[in-house]
C-alpha cells in the first residue's frame, strides 16, 4: 500500500504541475491520484495497511512522515472522493491552467495535512492550502470579488496565527513537533483549555464557525466557476484538524470545552440555515449551508468531547460517530451541488437565483444531480445526510448520560434548535432547487441546452450519494473501525447490530434500516405508480387525458408574472425574523411626475445580518481608526523614521536587563 | 338641537353667495346651485375646505345637459350643476387631484362618456377591466403579482385584486371592480317607477330594500308625493332585518377565515332566521316586491307579537355568540389591528357605512338627513375610533343591537295600526330629486328623473364603489394572510359596485 | 373554545331531511309562477311581465318561460284568476324548454350531457362544486353560501366546495355573463376535468333576467356553454339550488340519494 500512497502523493503533485501546460491532462492525472487516495484511504481505515511515507527530518523541526493511520484513512478517502469528483469535473470542462494547478495544488496540501504526522509539517500544509484557498477565492474579476477573496484570506491568516499560537504552547510543553508525542503528554488542563480555543479557532475559519463563518460564503461566492467546488474539497482539512487535534490529542477536554462547542454548534447551524435562505446568490447560499452543517457536526463533536471528558467512550463514540458520518455525507453533497451549480451558470450565465426558473426539462442531468445532493443536505431519507443527521439526533437524546447538568440542559437545547434547523433547512433546499429547477421558464431560458462537456464528477459524485443511505451499514463499518484507535472500542459491533439496521451506538435504544429504507421507499412510489397505471385503464379510454392551461383565479396572466420569485420565497420567514436578520424594505417610486397610477416602484429589500452589524462593522471601525492613528506618525521623511528605529532599539534594549 | 332644523336654511341662503353659483328651488335636504363649468372646480374646492363629503358626480340630462355633483354637507345634500354650454364639449377642472374620492367617479365619467377632465389623464381601464393584462408597477427582486380573481376562491362575487407582494407584505394593491357591469341604470330608462323599482331590487341582492327604498324615496320626492305612513314604517322593519342579515353575514365569514367553524355556523344561523323571517312576512327571503314608489304593496304577512317574538330570541342568541365571539383571542386577535385606516383617509375618500363608523367618522343617512320612518325613530350612530378590522366589526356588533331596538320601535308604531300603504302616484308626472337609504355597506344615493310619468334617467351612487376605492390603502402594515380578514370587514358587494 | 363546544352542542340539530324528507316553504312563499288557465289568452297579459316572461301565441294560448320569470307577481297581482305563486322549491329543469310552461310539453329537447352519476356512478357520493359569479346581483352567492350552513349542510350528501377547478365536478354559474367574464367563465370551464356538469343559478342565469336587454351581457349562460340544469328563481332558494344539484348528478329518486 506504501507505494499505492506515493504513487497517489505523486499523481497530484505532477497533475497539479501538468495543469499549467495541459490543463485537461493535468486535471486527470489529479483525478487518478485522488481515486488512489481512495483505494488508500479506505484500506486504512477498514485496518487493512496502514501505510508511511518517512520524509526524514529535511524539514528541520524532527522527523516527519506522512502516515494513512484510521482516522487518516477516513478523511483521505473523503478527500479522495470529492478531489476526484472536482478533479473530473475539471477535466470535462478546462476553467483555465492556473485554477486547475491551484485545484490540484489545493488536494495535494490537503492530502498531505491530513497524512502528516509532524505539527510542522501539518503547519507548512495548512499554510499552502490557505495560500491556495486565497488564491482561488481572489481569482475573481470584480471589485466585489476581490473584497470577499480578501475577506477569505484574512480570516485564515487569522485562523493561521491561532494555529501556530496553538503548536508554540505544546511545544513548549513538550519540546517536539511529534503529534504522537503530544498525543501521550500529560498537558495541564488550562493548557488543553486555550489550547482548545486556539485550535477552534484555526479549524472555524476554514469550515465555516460563527462568528468566523464569513469567508466561507464569500470564498463560494467569489471564486470563478469550479473554485467554489475546490474550496469545498478544503473544508475535508479542518473537519480533519478538529478531529485529530481537539478529540484526539487534547482529549479528554475539560466539561467546558464540549458545553461551548454545542452551544457554538447549534447557534452556528441555526444561524448559518437562516442566512442561507436569504441569499439569493446560488454559491453564497450553499456556503451559508456549509455554515449550518459545520453546527450540526460541532454538535455530534460537543457530545463526543463531553462523552470523553466525562469517560464514557460509548457515548464519546455516539458523537463522534455521528458527526464524522455528517462530515462525509456534506462534503460529498457540497461538492456535486456547487459542480452541478457550475453546470447551470454555464448554461444559463446567471449566478443568482432571480431569473432561473423551470430548467428541469432543459438540463435534467444537472436536475437530477442536484436533486439527489439537495435530498441529501436537507436529510430526507433514505440518502445518507438522513442517516448522519438521525445519528446526531440519537447522539443528542443521550443527553441524560451527560456529566453536568448544564450539559444536559444544552444537549435538549441542541436538539431543539438542531429539529428548527431542519426543518428550516428543508424549506431553504425547496426553494433553492424549485426557484433553479422547477415552475414556468422565464423569458431566454427555454433555449438553454445542458453543456456538452463529459459529466464524468458529476455522475461519479451523484452515484456515491445516492448509495450512500443504501450501503450506510458498511459505510459505517468502515468509520467505526478507522476511528477504532481514538475511541478504543469497535463502534462495528454496537452499532450494526443486523447487517441491515443501525442502532445509535447505545443498543436497544432505537433502530433504523437505512438499506431497507432505500429498498421501500422506491418501491411503494413505483407500486403506487403501476397501481395508478392498471386502475386508471378504464377511466382513461372514458375520458382521455386533456391538457389545460394553468389557473391562475380565471385570470390569463403572463405565468411568469404571477409566479413566486425565488426570494419572495424567503420573505415571510425575513419578516418574522426582522430583528435578528436585520431586515429592511421599502417602496421607492422610481418615476415622481407620472400619474399616482402609472408610477414605478421599486421594492428595495435587505439584510444586515446581525452579525455584520454587531460583529464586524465595529471591527472594521476600530481597524480603520487605528490605521488612522497609526498613519499621523508616517510623515514620510526618512531622519523621522531613523529616529524611530533608534527609538525602538533603545527601547528593545533596556527590556532585556528589565526581563532578565 | 334646535340648529338641526335651521341648518338647511342657512344653507340654501348662505351657500350660492359664496360659491359664486345660483341657487334653484329643490325639495328639502336638498340644495341646488348652479355654476359654470369652469367654476365648478373652486365651487367644489370650497365645499371641501368646509367641510363636505364628496357622494357622486355624474351627467344629468335635466333641466339641461350639465355636470352635477353631489354633496354632502351639514345635513343637506349640496347639488352643484354645471350646465353644458352652447354645443361647446364639457370641460371642467379635475377633482380627482384635489379630493381623491372624485377619483373614480371622474375616471367612470371619462371612459363612459368621453367627459375628460382638465389637468388629468385618463386612460380607460377601470370600466373596461382586463382579466389578463396586469399592470405591474413594482419591480425588485422579491416583488411579483398575484392576480386574486375574477373566479376567486369560495362562494364570492366577481372582482379582480392586483397584489403587488414581496412574498409576505403587501406592497401595493389595485382594485379593479366593473367586471360585472350590467348596465342596471340604463335598464331603469322608459319602465314606468312601479315597474322600475324590480330594477332597483336587482342592482345589488343584498340590498334589496335600500335599494328598493333609495329609489322609491327619489321618485316620490321628485313628484313630491308623501308616502303612506305605515309604508315608512314597514320600510324601515325590512331595512333594519336587512341590515341584520348583512352584519350577520360579515361576521360569519370573518369567524370562518379564521376556521372558528362554530362561531360561523352560529352567525349563518342568525342570519339564515332572518332571513326566514322575511320569507314570512314578504313570501321573498329578501324582501323583494313589497317596496314601491308610493309606498308598500302589502303589510307584513305574520302577526306583530309573532314578530316580536322571533327578534326576542335572534337577541337573546346574540348576545351569547357576541359574548363568545370576542371573549375568543384567536379570533380578535387576528382582527385588532389589521387593515388600519385613518380618520383623514375615510374624510379623503368620503368613506360611508361601518367602515367610516369604525374609524370615528360618525356618518349615517339615516341620522345625518333622516327619512321615512327615521323621522321618528331615535338613533344611536355607533362609532369606534380605532379604525381597524376589530372596530368595523364592533361598530356592527353594536348596530346589530341598534337595529333590534329601532326594529322594536318600529313595530310598537305599527301597533297603533298600519293605515294608509300606497300613495298614488300623479299620472305623466314629471321631475327630478335625489333620494337615499342608508344601506348595510353605507349611505346610499339614488338620482331619479321622470319624464311623463316614466324614469328617464337613474344614477346609483353606491356605498360600495365608494369605499372600495379606500381599499387600496387598507393594507399599510398588514400581510398576504391579512387580506380575507380586512376584505370581509370592509363588507361590501361588488354587484352594487358595478351596476 | 370550550364555550363555543358548549354552545354548538345545545343547539342540536336543526337541518333540513331534504331530500329524504320534505321541507315546506312558509304559507306564501314565491317559489315560482303557476298558470293556471293557459287557455283564451289576450296580448295585454304579455305586457303584464317586465321581462317578456309571458307569452301568448295566435291560437290565445298563453305560455309562461320561467326562465325569464323574476317572480316579480306583476301578473299575479293583475290576473289573480290566471297567474299564482305556487310556494314550491323544487324547480330545478334539465332543459331550458322544460321552463316554459305552454300546455305542450311531448318535444322537449334532451339535456346536453347525461347526468354525472350515471355516467361514473362513482360520483354519487362525493360531487366537487366550483362557483363562478358572471354577474349575478349577488343574492345567488348568499343562497348558494346558505348551502353549507346548519340548516341544509349540504356536505352530508357528498357535496363539497372547492377553490380548484381542476377538482370540481360541479360548475354553479350565475349571473347572465358580462363582457369581462366571459373568458374566465370559459377558462374555468375548460380546466375542469371530465366527467363534468354545468348549472345555471337564478333567473339571471338562465336567460339574463330583467338584465337582459341592456346590451352588456350575453342573456343567459347558455349562449356561451350549454348548461346541464336550469334552477330559475330570483334568487332560487337553497333548496331549490339543493334540488338542482341532485337533478345534475342523477340523484332525483330520493330513495336513491338517501341510499
Amino acid at each position: 500500500m506504501t507505494v499505492v500512497y506515493a504513487v497517489a502523493m505523486g499523481a497530484l503533485v505532477l497533475g497539479a504541475g501538468m495543469a499549467l501546460w495541459v490543463p485537461r491532462a493535468g486535471a486527470l492525472c489529479s483525478a487518478a491520484g485522488c481515486v488512489l487516495l481512495v483505494i488508500v484511504g479506505v484500506d486504512a481505515a477498514v485496518g487493512g495497511a496502514r501505510p508511511v511515507l518517512e520524509l526524514g527530518g529535511w524539514i528541520g523541526f524532527g522527523d516527519s512522515a506522512l502516515r494513512a493511520d484510521g482516522v487518516a484513512g477516513v478523511f483521505l478517502a473523503l478527500t479522495g472522493l470529492t478531489g476526484a469528483g472536482v478533479a473530473f469535473a475539471y477535466a470535462g470542462s478546462p476553467a483555465g491552467r492556473w485554477l486547475t494547478c491551484l485545484a490540484g495544488t489545493l488536494v495535494l496540501w490537503v492530502a498531505v495535512s491530513i497524512g502528516s504526522d509532524n505539527a510542522f509539517l501539518f503547519f507548512l500544509a495548512w499554510e499552502a492550502l490557505t495560500v491556495c484557498v486565497y488564491l482561488i477565492a481572489s481569482a475573481g474579476r470584480n471589485r466585489e470579488d476581490l473584497l470577499a477573496g480578501y475577506l477569505t484570506g484574512g480570516l485564515a491568516k487569522i485562523g493561521g496565527g491561532a494555529l501556530l499560537a496553538a503548536f508554540g504552547l505544546l511545544y513548549a510543553h513538550t519540546h517536539t513537533f511529534s503529534l504522537q508525542t503530544w498525543a501521550d503528554a500529560s498537558l495541564p488542563a488550562g493548557t488543553r483549555g486555550v489550547t482548545f480555543a486556539l485550535f477552534l479557532t484555526c479549524f472555524a475559519t476554514k469550515i465555516g464557525v460563527l462568528p468566523l463563518q464569513g469567508g466561507l460564503p464569500a470564498g463560494y461566492g467569489a471564486a470563478p466557476r469550479l473554485g467554489a467546488a475546490s474550496l469545498s474539497v478544503a473544508l475535508c482539512a479542518g473537519f480533519y484538524g478538529l478531529w485529530r487535534f481537539e478529540f484526539a490529542i487534547l482529549g479528554p477536554l475539560p466539561v467546558w470545552c464540549g458545553d461551548a462547542m454545542l452551544i457554538l454548534g447549534a447557534v452556528t447551524a441555526l444561524v448559518g440555515i437562516v442566512y442561507a435562505l436569504t441569499q439569493d446568490s446560488m454559491r453564497r447560499f450553499l456556503g451559508y449551508s456549509t455554515v449550518e452543517h459545520a453546527g450540526v457536526v460541532l454538535v455530534g463533536l460537543g457530545v463526543a468531547l463531553l462523552g470523553q471528558s466525562a469517560h464514557q467512550p460509548i457515548l464519546a463514540a455516539a458523537g463522534l460517530l455521528a458527526a464524522t458520518l455528517h462530515v462525509c455525507a456534506h462534503n460529498l453533497a457540497k461538492t456535486l451541488a456547487l459542480i452541478t451549480v457550475d453546470r447551470v451558470e454555464q448554461a444559463t450565465g446567471s449566478r443568482t437565483l432571480d431569473p432561473l426558473g423551470g430548467l428541469a426539462r432543459s438540463l435534467p442531468l444537472s436536475a437530477a444531480a442536484l436533486g439527489i445532493s439537495a435530498l441529501t443536505l436537507a436529510a430526507i431519507p433514505p440518502l445518507g445526510g438522513f442517516v448522519s443527521e438521525w445519528f446526531t439526533f440519537e447522539a443528542l437524546l443521550q443527553g441524560f448520560r451527560m456529566p453536568t447538568l448544564l450539559s444536559r440542559l444544552l444537549c435538549a437545547l441542541a436538539a431543539a434548535a438542531l429539529a428548527l434547523t431542519a426543518g428550516l433547512g428543508l424549506l431553504a433546499f425547496a426553494k433553492f432547487y424549485s426557484a433553479i429547477f422547477l415552475g414556468q421558464t422565464r423569458g431566454q431560458l427555454a433555449k438553454v441546452r445542458e453543456p456538452t462537456r463529459w459529466p464524468g464528477g458529476l455522475v461519479g459524485l451523484g452515484v456515491v450519494l445516492l448509495f450512500l443511505g443504501t450501503v450506510a451499514p458498511w459505510e459505517i463499518h468502515a468509520i467505526g473501525s478507522g476511528l477504532q484507535a481514538l475511541l478504543g472500542l469497535d463502534l462495528a459491533h454496537t452499532t450494526i447490530s443486523h447487517p441491515l439496521v443501525l442502532t445509535p451506538v447505545f443498543t436497544g435504544f432505537s433502530v433504523l434500516a437505512p438499506t431497507w429504507l432505500s429498498i421501500t421507499l422506491p418501491a411503494y412510489a413505483l407500486l403506487a405508480i403501476v397501481t395508478v397505471r392498471l386502475m386508471r385503464g378504464s377511466t382513461v379510454r372514458a375520458h382521455p387525458v386533456r391538457r389545460a392551461p394553468v389557473w391562475v383565479t380565471g385570470s390569463a396572466a403572463e405565468l411568469a408574472m404571477v409566479q413566486y420569485r425565488p426570494s419572495a420565497y424567503s420573505n415571510p420567514m425575513r419578516v418574522i425574523l426582522r430583528g435578528p436578520l436585520g431586515y429592511r424594505s421599502r417602496l421607492v417610486a422610481e418615476d415622481r411626475d407620472g400619474e399616482a397610477e402609472l408610477r414605478r416602484f421599486r421594492l428595495q429589500t435587505s439584510v444586515v445580518l446581525a452579525i455584520d452589524r454587531f460583529l464586524y462593522a465595529p471591527l472594521a471601525g476600530a481597524v480603520l481608526r487605528a490605521s488612522a492613528l497609526v498613519r499621523r506618525i508616517q510623515s514620510g521623511r526618512l531622519s523621522i523614521y531613523l529616529l524611530y528605529m533608534l527609538v525602538a532599539l533603545i527601547l528593545a534594549l533596556s527590556l532585556v536587563p528589565i526581563l532578565r | 338641537m334646535t340648529n338641526v332644523s335651521r341648518r338647511p336654511n342657512e344653507l340654501r341662503d348662505d351657500l350660492p353667495q359664496h360659491l359664486g353659483a345660483v341657487g334653484e328651488p329643490g325639495p328639502p335636504n336638498e340644495v341646488r346651485l348652479q355654476v359654470r363649468t369652469l367654476a365648478f372646480r373652486r365651487a367644489a374646492r370650497m365645499l371641501k375646505a368646509a367641510g363636505a363629503r364628496f357622494v357622486t358626480l355624474f351627467l344629468a340630462d335635466t333641466p339641461e345637459p350639465g355636470l352635477v355633483g353631489a354633496f354632502a354637507l351639514r345635513g343637506s345634500l349640496v347639488v352643484l350643476r354645471a350646465p353644458m354650454e352652447g354645443s361647446e364639449p364639457l370641460t371642467y377642472g379635475s377633482l380627482g387631484e384635489i379630493w381623491p374620492a372624485a377619483r373614480w367617479a371622474e375616471q367612470e365619467l371619462a371612459e363612459r362618456h368621453g367627459v375628460h377632465p382638465l389637468g388629468a389623464s385618463v386612460d380607460g381601464k377601470l370600466t373596461a377591466p382586463d382579466a389578463d393584462r396586469l399592470d405591474r408597477a413594482v419591480h425588485g427582486l422579491d416583488a411579483f403579482v398575484i392576480p386574486y380573481g375574477p373566479v376567486r376562491s369560495g362562494v364570492f362575487e366577481a372582482i379582480q385584486f392586483q397584489i403587488e407582494t414581496g412574498g409576505e407584505t403587501v406592497e401595493r394593491l389595485q382594485t379593479r371592480p366593473f367586471f360585472k357591469h350590467r348596465g342596471m341604470e340604463q335598464r331603469f330608462v322608459g319602465l314606468p317607477p312601479d315597474r322600475a323599482v324590480y330594477v332597483a331590487e336587482r342592482v345589488a341582492g343584498i340590498a334589496t330594500v335600500a335599494y328598493a327604498s333609495a329609489f322609491s324615496q327619489a321618485v316620490e320626492r321628485a313628484v313630491g308625493v308623501q308616502p303612506a305612513r305605515g309604508a315608512e314604517r314597514w320600510r324601515a322593519v325590512y331595512a333594519e332585518l336587512e341590515r341584520l342579515a348583512c352584519h350577520f353575514d360579515v361576521i360569519a365569514k370573518e369567524a370562518e377565515t379564521t376556521a372558528l367553524y362554530v362561531g360561523q355556523a352560529r352567525f349563518q344561523i342568525l342570519k339564515e332566521q332572518v332571513t326566514r323571517l322575511r320569507a314570512r312576512l314578504t313570501g321573498s327571503r329578501f324582501a323583494r316586491g313589497v317596496i314601491v314608489p308610493g309606498g308598500v304593496r302589502f303589510a307584513g304577512r305574520m302577526s306583530l307579537d309573532e314578530l316580536c317574538g322571533v327578534l326576542d330570541d335572534i337577541e337573546d342568541q346574540l348576545v351569547r355568540d357576541r359574548r363568545l365571539f370576542l371573549g375568543t383571542p384567536s379570533m380578535t386577535d387576528r382582527l385588532i389591528g389589521a387593515g388600519r385606516l385613518s380618520r383623514e383617509l375615510i374624510e379623503d375618500y368620503g368613506a360611508v357605512g361601518p367602515l367610516a363608523r369604525g374609524s370615528g367618522v360618525s356618518t349615517d343617512a339615516r341620522h345625518e338627513r333622516p327619512y321615512g320612518d327615521y323621522r321618528r325613530l331615535g338613533l344611536q350612530v355607533i362609532t369606534h375610533r380605532e379604525g381597524d378590522a376589530m372596530a368595523r366589526v364592533n361598530v356592527r356588533f353594536g348596530e346589530l343591537f341598534e337595529s333590534l331596538r329601532i326594529l322594536r320601535q318600529a313595530i310598537d308604531h305599527l301597533r297603533r295600526g298600519d293605515g294608509e300603504l300606497r300613495q298614488p302616484l300623479p299620472a305623466d308626472a314629471t321631475g327630478a330629486a335625489f333620494g337615499w337609504a342608508e344601506a348595510p355597506q353605507g349611505e346610499l344615493v339614488v338620482w331619479v328623473e321622470l319624464r311623463d310619468g316614466l324614469v328617464h334617467q337613474v344614477h346609483l351612487a353606491s356605498p360600495s364603489l365608494r369605499n372600495w376605492a379606500l381599499f387600496d390603502h387598507a393594507f399599510p402594515k398588514d400581510v398576504l394572510t391579512d387580506f380575507a380578514f380586512i376584505e370581509h370587514s370592509f363588507g361590501l358587494t361588488p354587484a352594487g359596485a358595478d351596476r | 373554545m370550550l364555550g363555543w363546544l358548549i354552545r354548538g352542542l345545545r343547539q342540536g340539530r336543526i337541518t333540513t331531511r331534504y331530500p329524504r324528507g320534505e321541507e315546506r316553504p312558509p304559507q306564501g312563499f314565491r317559489g315560482q309562477v303557476e298558470v293556471v288557465d293557459i287557455t283564451n289568452g289576450t296580448g295585454d297579459l304579455a305586457a303584464l311581465c317586465p321581462t317578456g316572461a309571458i307569452s301568448v301565441d295566435p291560437r290565445g294560448h298563453v305560455s309562461l318561460d320561467r326562465g325569464r320569470c323574476i317572480l316579480c307577481g306583476e301578473c299575479v297581482l293583475a290576473a289573480p284568476h290566471r297567474f299564482r305563486f305556487a310556494p314550491q322549491y323544487e324547480t330545478a329543469a334539465r332543459s331550458r324548454a322544460a321552463l316554459v310552461v305552454s300546455g305542450d310539453e311531448a318535444s322537449l329537447a334532451p339535456p346536453p350531457r347525461e347526468a354525472l352519476g350515471v355516467v361514473t356512478p362513482a360520483l354519487r357520493r362525493s360531487i366537487h362544486v366550483r362557483h363562478i359569479d358572471c354577474g349575478s346581483d349577488g343574492t345567488e352567492e348568499w343562497e348558494i353560501q346558505a348551502l353549507w350552513n346548519p340548516y341544509y349542510d349540504i356536505q352530508r350528501l357528498g357535496f363539497f366546495l372547492t377553490n380548484a377547478p381542476r377538482h370540481a365536478d360541479i360548475l354553479l354559474v350565475t349571473g347572465g355573463v358580462t363582457a369581462p367574464m366571459r373568458a374566465p367563465l370559459e377558462r374555468t370551464w375548460e380546466v375542469m376535468p371530465s366527467p363534468k356538469a354545468l348549472i345555471a343559478v337564478g333567473t339571471d342565469a338562465c336567460s339574463g333576467g330583467l338584465a337582459a336587454e341592456t346590451g352588456t351581457i350575453a342573456g343567459g349562460v347558455d349562449h356561451v356553454l350549454p348548461v346541464d340544469v336550469y334552477i330559475p328563481g330570483s334568487p332560487p332558494a337553497p333548496i331549490a339550488i339543493m334540488h338542482g344539484l341532485l337533478a345534475a348528478v342523477g340523484l332525483l329518486d330520493v330513495a336513491e340519494a338517501v341510499a
